[in-house]
């Protein structure tokens, strides 16, 4: 797979996981990948004064071991979950890990966007009416940013580089791509990534308050489209060098990123960003855009990204690429989404199979890409390519391998 | 190319306690407000103004082109106080919040204003690492570096002033610091080795006014490497306060 002109030499993912609307563990996402139906339903976890659907993790979660009670969120809780889940084998592959590289050359880099807001929130109402936090509250370790990715290294026993990416709804994509360059830079044997976010008033109430929140199930792509439907989800994948043993793995290749340099909240109206996030990672993996078999968009339905995400994708792929958005199914997962949607596009290419764009119809009539409406099997597909694009246009495109 | 060491091409800092600062020896600035055109000024929160007036002193010092300038921003806080004018709106289902100040909560709020100021395509990231955010941002630079066909980089690491009700005494002192980082040693001020984890710091042999400050003041930890960019020490300078201690060393 490393061609001659790659600048980026890929690494192997030994592991994943993941957790969603669709259930625990990859084989339950691939169920509702090939269901072909949302999964997005009315938000039950707290109250929000406005309709909506919401991919809403019903999964009973793991508990907190008591020592690490203070890390205490549904935010970690859904890492761990995620992490425990037999089928994916991160821990169990992790635990190896430990064994043939040692504590200190394993890191953990967790995307995110909300990190424990949930609890804060909470606290937050505790302030107002007693004028003081709660006695259990602990921002640094709950809710700040890095309170994810430093628990799963507490949890884990690991002691090497730990930090969290937030840059909104790229935030997973560039947690892999700061794990891939761990590795190559011989600063880490083995990096577990990935993306953790957790659904939150602020989040669905800021979103509305853009009037991007869709009042009924999203439809990415469809020419009605109007709005989003957030979601929550983990997504890890655990990263390790490239050698005989895990030849027969999914490597990610390389991971394209760029800034929009235009606006806070709104995409470039050429997808200039976009565009660049994705030749970025063909240049950085030494492909052609016509090596690329599948793209898994960022495609969020709210009308001015999903056009401008289109426009970008005809630049740099004409109309070439077969390509799907999954967020009818699982919703946006925020600082999640590009991990669970490379594990998506990773899926794909285990099962040889394109998912199709629930709540897509028609797409509109200036929208030429070849978006793949009912899941397509038997394909034969080597390497994809996911899209995710986040506030403070910042864009990234991870591109996984066979 | 993988480099095992580093070069320092220039440094700034924005903290508006300019005493404190002297007594590190260490010259600070206070925040350049005209540095931002009206309508972003007006939306910036100081967490932003301070990163920005660092990061742009920085980069005229080291004579950069931005626009083609990759970027790390290092924060624990980013923008607390905007995400804590919201979180207080939130127990109330009535209140509506400002679509502004909602996508000006994001951690790479600074990344993304800096990206526009610039009119920089180059990526950028957001990090956060507790105690350890500035060592991270720095590890996380120089792996960018080595991974770019650009031979520079700018590194951010910032916090404004906290609420004190979240975590005090963190953000009671507000703090930017800006490095410019290269590849190259033309034009750079100091050369250092790649960061570490050090088995045998001394929490006791630590500067205590330094860990004082770093309490207050998370991008704080950065200090310890401006001291020895101007005694040439050739001793391990710590990266964070904490244990386990990250360190580098002059070259």
């Amino acid at each position: 797979m490393p061609k001659k002109s790659a600048l980026t030499t890929p690494v192997a993912i030994t592991a994943m996981s993941s957790l969603s609307v669709c259930g625990l563990g990859n084989q339950a996402l691939y169920q509702s990948l090939i269901k072909h139906e949302t999964e997005l339903a009315p938000l039950e976890l707290f109250n929000v004064p406005f309709k909506n659907y919401v991919g809403e993790i019903k999964t009973p979660l793991i508990s907190i071991k008591q020592a690490l009670n203070d890390y205490a969120s549904r935010n970690s809780q859904v890492a761990l979950t995620a992490l425990n889940c037999p089928e994916g084998k991160v821990r169990e592959q992790l635990e190896a890990a430990k064994i043939k590289y040692g504590t200190q050359r394993i890191g953990i880099i967790i995307g995110t966007s909300t990190s424990g807001l949930y609890e804060t929130e909470s606290a937050y109402a505790s302030l107002l009416q007693h004028d003081k936090m709660p006695q259990d509250f602990d921002f640094v370790k709950q809710h700040a940013y890095q309170a994810t990715a430093r628990f799963l290294q507490l949890e884990l026993g690991l002691q090497g580089i730990c930090f969290a990416i937030s840059t909104a709804c790229s935030s997973g994509a560039k947690a892999i791509a700061a794990g891939q360059k761990l590795i190559n830079n011989d600063l880490c044997d083995a990096v577990l990534v990935g993306g953790v976010d957790t659904l939150c008033r602020l989040t669905l109430r800021g979103f509305n308050s853009l009037e991007l929140v869709s009042d009924k199930p999203c439809r990415p792509m469809d020419k009605d489209r109007n709005g989003i439907s957030i979601g929550e989800a983990a997504g890890l994948l655990l990263l390790e060098k490239c050698h005989a043993n895990n030849e027969s793995n999914l490597k990610i290749l390389a991971v394209g990123e760029s800034s929009d340099a235009y606006h806070m909240s709104t995409p470039h109206p050429k997808g200039e960003g976009a565009q660049l996030a994705m030749q970025n990672a063909l240049h950085a993996a030494g492909l052609k855009s016509s090596d690329i078999d599948y793209l898994n968009l960022h495609a969020t339905a709210t009308k001015i990204n999903d056009q401008v995400e289109s426009t970008a994708v005809e630049t740099v792929f004409s109309d070439s690429v077969a390509c799907s958005g999954t967020k009818g199914i699982t919703g946006h997962t925020l600082g999640a989404a590009g991990a669970l949607e490379t594990i998506i596009a990773s899926l794909s290419l285990q099962q040889q199979f394109i998912s199709g764009t629930v709540g897509l119809q028609e797409t509109n009539s200036d929208c030429h890409c070849q978006v793949i409406k009912t899941p397509q099997f038997n394909q034969p597909l080597t390497i994809a390519m996911s899209n995710s694009f986040g506030f403070g246009g910042n864009n990234a495109s991870v591109i996984i391998g066979l | 190319m993988i480099h095992n060491s580093l070069f320092i091409k220039s440094f700034a800092l924005c903290c508006s306690d300019t005493e404190l600062l002297s007594a590190f020896n260490l010259l600070s600035h206070e925040v350049d407000k005209t540095l931002l055109p009206a309508a972003m000024r007006r939306r910036t929160s100081l967490s932003t103004k301070m990163a920005i007036t660092a990061a742009t002193l920085a980069c005229e010092q080291a004579k950069v082109e931005t626009k083609s300038l990759p970027s790390v921003f290092a924060s624990l806080g980013g923008e607390i106080q905007v995400t804590d004018a919201l979180c207080r709106l939130l127990p109330d289902d009535n209140e509506l919040l400002s679509p502004t100040q909602f996508h000006n909560s994001v951690h790479n709020t600074t990344a993304g204003y800096w990206s526009i100021l610039n009119q920089c395509q180059a990526p950028t990231t957001a990090i956060a690492a507790a105690d350890d955010t500035f060592a991270m941002g720095l590890i996380e630079a120089w792996s960018q570096l080595q991974q770019s066909e650009q031979t520079e980089q700018l590194l951010v690491c910032y916090d404004e002033i906290w609420p004190q009700y979240l975590a005090a005494p963190i953000g009671k002192i507000p703090f930017a610091c800006a490095l410019v980082l290269s590849t190259q040693a033309e034009g750079s001020i100091a050369n250092i080795s790649l960061p570490k984890l050090s088995e045998s710091v001394n929490k006791d042999r630590l500067n205590p006014e330094w860990v004082n400050l770093a309490a207050s003041a998370p991008a704080a930890n950065v200090i310890p490497l401006l001291m020895a960019l101007h005694t040439k020490s050739n001793h391990p300078i710590p990266l964070n306060s904490g244990i386990p201690t990250w360190i580098t060393a002059l070259l």
